[in-house]
Order: structure tokens, then sequence, then C-alpha cells
């Protein structure tokens, strides 16, 4: 990877070392297609979507970072694969 | 897994609320038993009350509201405004403390764009400082080859791999106060000591120059002057160009922000609308 930025290198790669694979697993929310990590008790956060439906992406709520309240979705919508 | 998600699903099931209906949504005659159309004084059958349950279309919009995000505008912009901040992240994440811009979603959002009809242009917030060399490129080679009206701000800093990204679209501005730094790509990581590496690295940063001088009004000499000018940056060689400057230069085609650029991409619609049509034989 080339990192072309005026950043010192010191601040971006700080703490890179510590960074562990995430645990992840995928969800349809709907039906977008996604993968997440557990944030919490009945959260999870978005780490990408794994739809390739191109309108999926420009939900807001679904862009990656986003937390997603389990209690929040219609348990219908919320189905593990 | 799949146990623990059949107990969550039955929690909710447990949790979800008995509604009462409401009387308005009650049909006043039960559709089994229907009123004779010829007979006046037949009211039908009256309904027997029952409960029941809400149920959810399943789409996109009504999943943006069930995570209680702010409602939806009625009125939908011609206008999609795209914006690029802190690293545009590569092949490797990122630690957390960088805000960061991930390509794996930018890129399908900007397939969205290109082919959804009711986009006509696209506005493209930069404030940026910069990031993987791939990425960024990816990013901006989407942008310039979208077939919309596409117009950049650089607002506050559009540096380094952001200088393609905010040539790439049809029309750039700069905001007076922004700055953009202009550098040589350097490597990071384990250095394999051998002139290949050299020539690999001048391959790199081609690819940058190339797409600047061919996406904007720079010339190749003036963009490499820029890039290896000693004594502006303190750590650095290069040059910090800012908001004129950059515009002086040809990188940028004006000074300017949020009201000239919403104008300008107005009247580039205008434009593109105009070819669009078909003329009349």
């Amino acid at each position: 990877m080339i990192l072309y930025t005026p950043m010192q290198l010191e601040l971006v790669v700080e703490g890179m070392e510590k960074m562990c694979a995430q645990v992840t697993r995928e969800l349809y929310v709907g039906d977008v297609h996604m993968l997440v990590e557990d944030s919490g008790p009945g959260a999870f956060r978005v780490v990408k979507l794994l739809s390739t439906d191109p309108d999926h992406y420009l939900i807001p709520g679904f862009s990656p970072g986003q937390i997603i309240n389990v209690n929040q979705i219609n348990c219908r919508e919320f189905v593990s694969v | 897994m799949s146990d623990r998600t059949n107990n969550e699903k039955q929690k909710f099931h447990d949790q979800s609320p008995e509604i009462e209906p409401d009387p308005a949504t009650i049909p006043e005659h039960d559709p089994e038993c229907p009123v004779d159309p010829d007979n006046p004084n037949d009211e039908g059958c009256p309904r027997v009350p029952r409960r029941v349950q809400g149920r959810s279309k399943g789409g996109s919009l009504e999943a943006i509201r069930e995570l209680g995000a702010s409602p939806l505008p009625e009125i939908k912009s011609n206008i999609h405004c795209l914006s690029i901040v802190g690293q545009i992240e590569g092949h490797l994440v990122l630690p957390p403390q960088n805000k960061t811009t991930k390509y794996e979603h930018v890129i399908p959002q900007l397939v969205a764009l290109e082919q959804a009809n009711e986009i006509e242009g696209v506005l493209i917030i930069l404030n940026t400082v910069g990031g993987d060399v791939e990425a960024g490129l990816a990013i901006a080679e989407m942008i310039a080859s979208m077939s919309k009206p596409t117009v950049s701000i650089v607002l506050g800093g559009g540096h380094s791999i952001g200088v393609p990204v905010a040539c790439a679209a049809s029309f750039s501005f700069i905001a007076e106060t922004a700055s953009m730094t202009i550098h040589p790509i350097r490597l990071n990581g384990l250095v394999i000591g051998v002139p290949q590496t050299y020539e690999y690295l001048d391959k790199m940063q081609d690819r940058v120059v190339r797409f600047v001088t061919r996406h904007s009004k720079v010339k190749e000499e003036t963009f490499r002057e820029l890039m290896f000018r000693t004594g502006e940056l303190a750590r650095d060689i290069g040059t910090v160009l800012i908001g004129k400057e950059a515009v002086d230069k040809g990188l940028i085609d004006e000074v300017g922000a949020l009201g000239q650029a919403v104008a300008k991409i107005k009247h580039m619609i205008e434009e593109w609308k105009k070819g669009k049509e078909v003329p009349l034989q």
C-alpha cells in the first residue's frame, strides 16, 4: 500500500500493530446483505455492505461504521445467514 | 449462531406489542359476508373485532424508518452530494483514530448515481488528507468517467491523493481558504534497496501526475515542479497551494464554494439535458 498523505505517518498508523481481526458476521436487514460486527448488547456496527444492488449503498443508515440497533428492527428483517 | 438468532427472533415476537385495531382501518362489513347491492337495507354481517399485528413492507425505506433515522424529505434533490473526508482508506484498514472514506462503499455509490434516473448531477465535497494511491485513483477514475455532470468543491483541504479526486470532476471549485498539498509519493513499510524500487515508485508517481494533467489545465512540467519544490514545506518537499493559487496553476477551475458550485451544476445539468434531447426531424 502506498499511503500518499501529508500527515505524519506515525500518527496515521499509530496503534496498527494492536489491531486484531474483527469478528464479523453476515446479516440481511430487509433485503440488504451486509457484514457487521457486534457492538454491545443488541447493537451491531456495519463493516461493509455485501449487497450487489448499488442503490443499497446510497442508504445513509447503512454506511460503514453506522450502528444499527436490533430492537429497532422488525425481527422478520433480521435474518442471520 | 442460528440458535441464537432464533432465540432473538422469539424474543422480538414476545416483545412485539399487541396492537388494538384502529377503528378507522376496520372494514365495516365482514368480507366473508358481502353486502347485497340490490338490497339497500342490507348492512352485511358486523365484523368480529380481532387483534391485528402490524406488518412491514420490507422495503429499504421502511428499514431506514425502522432504524430511527431522521425522516426522509418528501422532495428529492436531483443533485447528490458525495463527501470524501479524512483518509481515503485503501487495502489496509487504518487504526480507528483516522476518519476514513472507504472506497468499497464509494465506488458502488457512484454506480448507483450513474444509473439512477432521478439523479442528474453529483456534487463532490472534499476535505481529505489524502490516503491510499490505488483507492484514490479508483474513485477519481470513477468520477471522471461518469456521464452526468460532476462538480467538486475543495473545502479545508484536498491534499495529495485528494488532488486527482478534485480534478476528476467535470468542473472544480476551491474555497478561498482551502489548501492543497502537492508532494512526491513515498513508499512505506519494508523497502527493498534495489534500483527497481526507485523505478516502481516513479511509475506510481507517474500515475498520479498523468491523471492530474489529463483532467486539469495544469502542465506536466508545472505539476512536477510544484511536487519537487524545496523550501516550502518544513518536513517535506513539495508545495501548498491556497485557494486562488491552485486556480492560477490550472489545477482547479475556479475559486468558490457552495453557492457557485450549486449554480454551476444546475447550469451544467441544463446543458446536459439539452445534449440528451433527440433533435426533431
